[in-house]
């Protein structure tokens, strides 16, 4: 597999020309952001219910506005939205290829097909660890611009870390996106795909059977259930199966767009 | 082996749809080859094949002496193309698209881009984003990607489309000075034989995925029809004397009398004595020969015809 410094260089061309880095990393604010507003709103219902930031009716059933119910809720929020919007990048990346009928130019070269592929999932997990360091960083800011009470580091950085680990076991989990923008041939098929399994991990969550459906276990794990070592190989495996699979089709597949 | 591109027996169908259907061909070195047909002949599907991005159900193609085969990194450093439209990412700038794809091809050399871009007349364009061109310099763009790493083979679909017509002058030079000057060999596809019978040296004439005829240009000027045009003050007098002299003359829609046998062709003078002796003297005479595309039409025409009847 040659020439992938320069496939991968390409790639992050592409990325940074288009308006999504900017646009993935505002959606991923808005995670921290909407918790610390919940955080406010926690510390002091009644002053909430007076400026209107919420209805005399609302109940907020979240707990206590301290840092580790905020910090697992912003891994709830990782786990969940940022399966919504890493897929939304690993659709751009690959599926723009076909969107914008790109794909043809990009077949017949001396730098192989595998590499090529590489080089997108490369951009695709840069960027999607690159929006998980600035959510941990933003979601340190507001909660300590909410002024949550004091917590010691050890709490902190637990959480932190939770949130940082579910994070990467959802962006693991993108893989079979990428495989169905590609044999999908565009930006729609993957995200209906995405929705899809985010309704799947409410039933099969509610099921009980959450810590065997791979895309439900980032969520668990956030929440602090205990999981077993399986739940950690069924992501595994979905994650190597996309990669597989994503690789096989544009390796072997009649390409046609 | 001399040739560029081989193909045996190519087959290739998409369910019960048989997009090419036993194609055999050979494009020599340094000659330039027009594919023509309608649309949906099979001419992308061909190049497809070619570039090795469909798997043919049967048969083999090579390119450069390597066996084509779906995935394969070879012989694709020697090969520039372009299949169907001309696209590029439309947020990056005509120099970025170049830049990214010649970062793609590793032989190509870094000045490589700013070579294609003048000898392309994209100058003017070069930090424009390739989502605001024109099609005519989108196509332009798409030629400039096939050049980048002076290949041997180019392939090329429609490479004249959206041109205006200083552009396809222009480009046509440009394929012909490659051919020539540098040995490129040049297989390209289009479905305007007039357009092709001035730059390609060979023509493959494509129907239904079927290879119809495959000629030199010389041949082709030879295969195709001629006829006698006359005109007369009064055309059906005129037609009952050709007739009755044995001629096969018919009053064409604009009133003209068109004399398709050979002796007639061949010796017009014949005609216009024996009008003028029969009192109908001639007001206009011409050998005319059949259009270009009424050769191509009549080619395919015939395929149709033949296919119906087996």
């Amino acid at each position: 597999m040659n020439n992938i410094a320069q496939a991968i260089w390409v790639e992050m061309l592409k990325a940074r020309r288009s308006k999504m880095p900017l646009l993935t990393a505002l959606g991923f604010s808005l995670f921290p952001l909407a918790l610390g507003f919940f955080m406010i709103v926690l510390k002091d219902p009644e002053l909430a219910r007076r400026y209107w930031l919420i209805s005399a009716k609302a109940q907020i059933m979240m707990g206590v506005a301290d840092w580790p119910t905020y910090l697992r809720f912003l891994a709830l929020a990782s786990a969940m939205g940022g399966f919504m919007l890493f897929g939304f990048i690993g659709s751009w990346v690959f599926g723009r290829e076909y969107s914008d009928r790109t794909v043809k130019d990009l077949l017949a070269l001396p730098t192989s097909r595998s590499a090529i592929v590489l080089s997108k999932f490369v951009v695709v997990a840069s960027w999607s660890t690159a929006l998980t360091a600035m959510n941990c960083l933003v979601g340190l800011g507001v909660g300590a611009a909410v002024g949550l009470p004091q917590a010691s580091m050890q709490v902190i950085l637990q959480g932190e870390v939770t949130v940082a680990i579910a994070t990467c076991l959802t962006i693991a989990l993108v893989t079979p996106i990428a495989f169905f923008a590609s044999a999908g041939h565009g930006y729609l098929p993957p995200m209906g795909v995405a929705l899809l399994v985010m309704f799947l991990v409410q039933v099969i969550a509610q099921a009980g059977w959450g810590e065997y459906f791979p895309w439900s276990i980032p969520a668990l794990y956030a929440q602090g259930d205990n999981l077993g070592i399986v739940s950690y190989v069924i992501v595994f495996l979905t994650s190597v199966a996309g990669l597989a699979g994503t690789f096989i089709w544009w390796e072997l597949a009649d390409q046609t767009h | 082996m001399n040739a560029t591109i081989e193909t045996n027996n190519l087959v290739k169908r998409y369910g019960d749809v048989t997009a090419v259907d036993g194609l055999s061909l050979r494009v020599a070195r340094g000659e330039i080859y027009a594919f023509l047909g309608l649309n949906g002949a099979g001419k992308t599907t061909t190049i497809r094949l070619l570039l090795g991005m469909v798997r043919p159900t049967s048969g083999e193609a090579r390119v450069l002496g390597t066996r084509i085969r779906v995935g394969d990194k070879k012989p694709w450093d020697s090969v520039g193309y372009m299949v169907e439209t001309p696209d590029a990412y439309p947020e990056l700038s005509v120099r970025e698209n170049l830049e990214a794809m010649r970062r793609l091809r590793p032989g190509a050399e870094p000045k490589a881009v700013e070579r294609v871009i003048e000898r392309l007349g994209l100058i003017a364009y070069a930090d424009r984003r390739a989502g605001t061109l024109s099609h005519g310099n989108a196509q332009r763009l798409g030629l400039a990607k096939a050049l980048l790493h002076n290949p041997k083979l180019l392939i090329l679909d429609e490479p004249a489309n959206g041109l205006d017509p200083a552009g396809i002058v222009e480009i046509r030079n440009l394929l012909i000075e490659l051919a020539q000057d540098q040995g490129v060999t040049v297989f390209m596809s289009s479905h305007i034989l007039g357009e092709v019978s001035r730059l390609a040296k060979r023509i493959g004439i494509i129907h239904q995925g079927r290879l119809l005829q495959e000629l030199d240009v010389d041949e082709l000027e030879r295969n195709r029809r001629r006829r006698l045009v006359v005109r007369t003050r009064d055309g059906q007098a005129a037609q009952s004397v050709l007739l009755s002299a044995g001629f096969s003359a018919d009053i064409t829609s604009d009133g003209a009398i068109e004399v398709k046998d050979d002796a007639a062709i061949e010796r017009p003078d014949d005609i216009a004595t024996r009008l003028v002796h029969a009192g109908h003297a001639p007001t206009m005479l011409n050998v005319e020969q059949e259009d270009l595309e009424q050769y191509f039409l009549r080619l395919v025409a015939r395929s149709v015809d033949e296919g119906n009847a087996k």
